[in-house]
């Protein structure tokens, strides 16, 4: 991989919350929501993000964008580090980094109009001086999400707007300052059925002609084909596998993947249900976890040593890590 | 995964709107036309009377001389039956005199001026004013004619100063002349007192009834050479004006109109800065939380257990009271209400909602999302609790007032309340002195208690069956 092309490095990234038990309690507990995750993506490329409820998913987008402060580990974005920069002197950064939130419902204040809601960003950095170009990108943005004629978008309030014509409005919210990289947190989850997947043609659209960098935080793995080069399947905090999409679908390797693939098994991603927890039990409590392989408890191909110690990334095939026992070379 | 469903709440299209809506309520409108009149009230009364002028007037007692004391307003008749006194005020010009030189140089000099008195009572009061020059102090001996030609004669006075005046009323020497004069021609003991006003103008008879018709008044005397008398005999009615007048002499309107726009202006100004501090309070304390929601938290705690007229009484006692300091006291003592809690928790609702998060992602600061993103979101509903205040407000300073803690120098309608508590109205029968500044109190309230409940309903539509 070439370094220059590298937009994003997550270096055994963490994201721990504390909680308090009781008022008084000074002992701190922690969730750990993301713990310890590396991985890197390419200038232009999307990679997937994918994992039950509870996975850490949403943690890690968050943190990535720095709206949380990991607690450690590193990310670097375009070679620099972000990990600890203070709020006030990321500003930059929130120009290069964008969000797409999962409710398009909630994603929106009600007092704003669709112009305003768009001409918030524009105004927040001072990109563009004047009305009129202001109003210019606000009208291109929408004329990209495909809201046309946009005279007919951008003086309507949020509750006017269906689902799928507001997770379009978000797109254009998110690329309106011309951003490096995209997190799209479950864009189309909250979407009828029908329109999931031209939101979805339309985001992968535009991130191959703005070359842009996307994470695409998903449930459904079979979604992922089409939409990302590589991906990342994650399991209470940790990154079980990672590989290119094609390989991880086609020669799944941890145990958990192939599960999550049984339980998707019609091609044809319309009518695929979303994923259901198909290993018997509960991911783990992610409160203070014991060190072991945290898949162990519903592994069906758990031994011992799973049981005792936490397995490092192993690389079973070029370009193809697993986080798992068996596939330790001896 | 619990997400927090937004209400997608109507949106009223602007101000416009907003009053549109509100006058589509019935009672709203009556809220708005008495608000209405309120407004043009102050404004009227604070281009045609300037405040400076207004407290000069309201604390000076010579300004009011030729009033009646404490009369009814003019429109009690209605309720009588019969035409009540006005004040009629007979002037003696020193040109109009007939002067005959007399021998020693000096002049004789003398008058008589004739005026209506058309009555169905007698006056409450007379009073001569003089206005004179002279080198030695003039005699001035005074006959009152009857509209039946008869004279009589009053009394020889010699003026004490330049502007003497002689209280007629007061005069017992006077009082028993004319008594006499009253048994004499009715042959008997008349069934009322006779007091020096009916002694002059009621008809001889042992009821008390007055002679209506045209009476006069002559001066005589004798003038050095120079000399200047002028003089008014100011026969006061027992009514005047719209409102009448108080103990000393002052008309009520003044103060029942300078009440309107300082009433208006403390209850609006303490209802907007309290609601709005308050609001700004609880949004920083539901925002930030942390340490400085835990001193705002324990403020407002000790806030709601303390009390609130005590410690207002405590200040306004120690400090120079005027009614801005009554004003900022009010405030400080209001902001940190119990509303906070509700604000606070509110807040920290819409703190959670995605897209605070999505403005965060965009780069907003703080500032703006509480500004632009919350703001807009509170503000409507507290709008129809702060126009409900005002009232509350206007109460808090006749109350003051009430009290004598409120400001010296304004007159407003607590402070007419309190001179006629202190001057036994009621106990006088001086219903009107009470009742009309309570009028406007309710007045105001009314309005604005209409116009908030008008409000209320449009921000909570849940409210529209009742
Ligand atoms: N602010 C927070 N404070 C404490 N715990 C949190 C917080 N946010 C998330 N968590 C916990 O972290 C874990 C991961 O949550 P996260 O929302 O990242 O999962 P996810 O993979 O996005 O799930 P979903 O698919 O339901 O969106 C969960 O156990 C959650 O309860
Ligand atoms: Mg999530």
């Amino acid at each position: 991989m070439n370094s220059d092309t590298r937009l994003l490095e997550l270096e055994d990234l963490r994201k721990w919350f504390e909680i308090r038990r009781g008022f008084l309690s000074s002992r701190v507990n922690y969730v750990k929501a993301v713990d310890g995750v590396t991985f890197s993506l390419e200038e232009g490329k999307a990679v997937s993000l994918v994992g039950e409820s509870g996975s850490g998913k949403t943690t890690l987008g968050k943190t990535i964008l720095r709206l949380y402060e990991p607690n450690g580990g590193r990310i670097l974005f375009q070679g620099k580090d972000i990990t600890h920069t203070k709020v006030k002197d990321l500003k930059w950064y929130r120009r290069m980094a964008s969000l797409v939130q999962q409710d398009p419902f909630g994603a929106f204040a009600s007092h704003f109009t669709v112009f305003r809601a768009l001409e918030e960003p524009l105004l927040i950095h001072n990109t563009v001086k004047s009305r009129e170009e202001r109003a210019e990108r606000v009208f291109k943005a929408l004329e990209e999400v495909r809201l046309t004629p946009v005279e007919d978008f951008a003086y309507k309030y949020p509750h006017m707007l269906s689902g799928g014509q507001l997770q379009r409005v978000a797109i254009a919210r998110a690329i309106i300052l011309e951003p490096r990289l995209i997190v799209a947190d479950e864009p189309v989850s909250m979407l009828d059925a029908s329109v999931r997947i031209e939101i979805l043609t339309l985001l992968r659209r535009l991130q191959e002609r703005l070359r842009l960098g996307v994470i695409y935080i998903t449930h459904d793995l079979a979604t992922t084909r089409f939409f990302s080069e590589s991906a990342l399947i994650m399991y209470a905090g940790h990154v079980m596998e990672k590989a290119s999409t094609r390989e991880v679908l086609r020669n799944p390797l941890h145990p958990y993947t192939k599960a999550l693939l049984i339980a998707t098994p019609d091609p044809n991603p319309q009518n695929r249900s979303r994923f259901k927890e198909v290993p018997p039990g509960e991911p783990p409590a992610l409160v203070d976890p014991p060190k072991n392989c945290r898949f162990s408890p519903r592994c069906p191909r758990a031994f011992d040593k799973c049981f005792k110690e936490e397995p490092p990334e192993f690389e079973a095939a070029p370009g193809h890590w697993v986080k798992c026992w068996l596939y330790e070379r001896s | 995964m619990g997400r927090l469903k937004m209400s997608s709440s109507k949106r009223v299209g602007g101000l416009k709107g907003v009053l549109h809506e509100v006058l589509s309520y019935k009672s709203a409108v009556i809220g708005v036309a008495i608000l209405l009149f309120l407004i043009v009230l102050s404004v009227y009364t604070m281009v045609t009377i300037p405040l400076p002028e207004a407290i000069q007037a309201w604390r000076s007692s010579e300004a009011w001389s030729r009033n009646p004391r404490n009369a009814q307003p003019e429109w009690v008749e209605i309720f009588y039956g019969k035409k009540l006194p006005r004040t009629i005020i007979v002037p003696l010009k020193d040109a109009d005199a007939t002067k005959v030189l007399l021998e020693d140089g000096r002049l004789a000099a003398s008058w008589t001026v004739y005026f209506n008195y058309e009555y169905d009572d007698f006056p409450s009061e007379i009073v001569m004013f003089f206005n004179s020059s002279y080198s030695e102090k003039p005699a001035v001996e005074f006959y009152w004619i009857r509209p039946d030609g008869e004279e009589v004669f009053l009394k020889k006075h010699v003026l004490r100063r330049p502007d003497d005046r002689l209280y007629l009323s007061n005069d017992l020497s006077l009082e028993l002349r004319l008594e006499g004069l009253f048994e004499n021609k009715v042959g008997g003991k008349p069934s009322f007192m006779v007091t020096v006003e009916k002694g002059l103008f009621a008809e001889y008879s042992l009821d008390p009834r007055v002679l209506k018709g045209r009476y006069g008044i002559r001066f005589e005397t004798t003038l050095e050479k120079n000399d200047v008398l002028n003089a008014e005999v100011v026969i006061y009615g027992s009514v005047y004006g719209l409102a009448g007048t108080d103990h000393l002499r002052r008309p009520l309107l003044i103060g029942l109109l300078w009440g309107t726009p300082i009433a208006m202006s403390f209850g609006l100004t303490s209802a907007i800065l309290t609601t709005v501090l308050s609001l700004i309070i609880g949004t920083i304390s539901g925002w930030y939380g942390g340490k400085i929601d835990l001193v705002i938290q324990r403020i407002v705690e000790i806030n709601a257990v303390l009390p609130f007229l005590p410690i207002l009484i405590m200040l306004t006692t120690f400090y120079r009271i005027d009614l801005l300091i009554i004003l900022l006291s009010v405030v400080v003592l209001s902001i940190f209400s119990l509303g906070i809690k509700g604000t606070r928790i509110l807040v920290m609702q819409i703190k959670s909602y995605p897209y605070i998060e999505a403005a965060q992602a965009y780069g907003a600061s703080n500032m703006r999302l509480i500004l632009f993103y919350v703001i807009p979101k509170i503000l409507p509903p507290v709008v129809p609790g702060m126009i409900s205040s005002v009232p509350g407000f206007v109460f808090l300073e006749a109350g003051l007032s009430y009290l004598g803690l409120g400001d010296p120098f304004l007159p407003t309608w607590g402070k007419i309340i309190n001179d006629a508590q202190t001057n036994g109205a009621f106990y006088k029968g001086m219903y009107y002195w009470v009742l009309e500044p309570a009028f406007m109190l309710i007045l105001t309230s009314i309005a604005f208690a209409l116009i908030g409940m008008a409000l209320e309903k449009i921000v909570n539509p849940k409210l529209k069956e009742l």
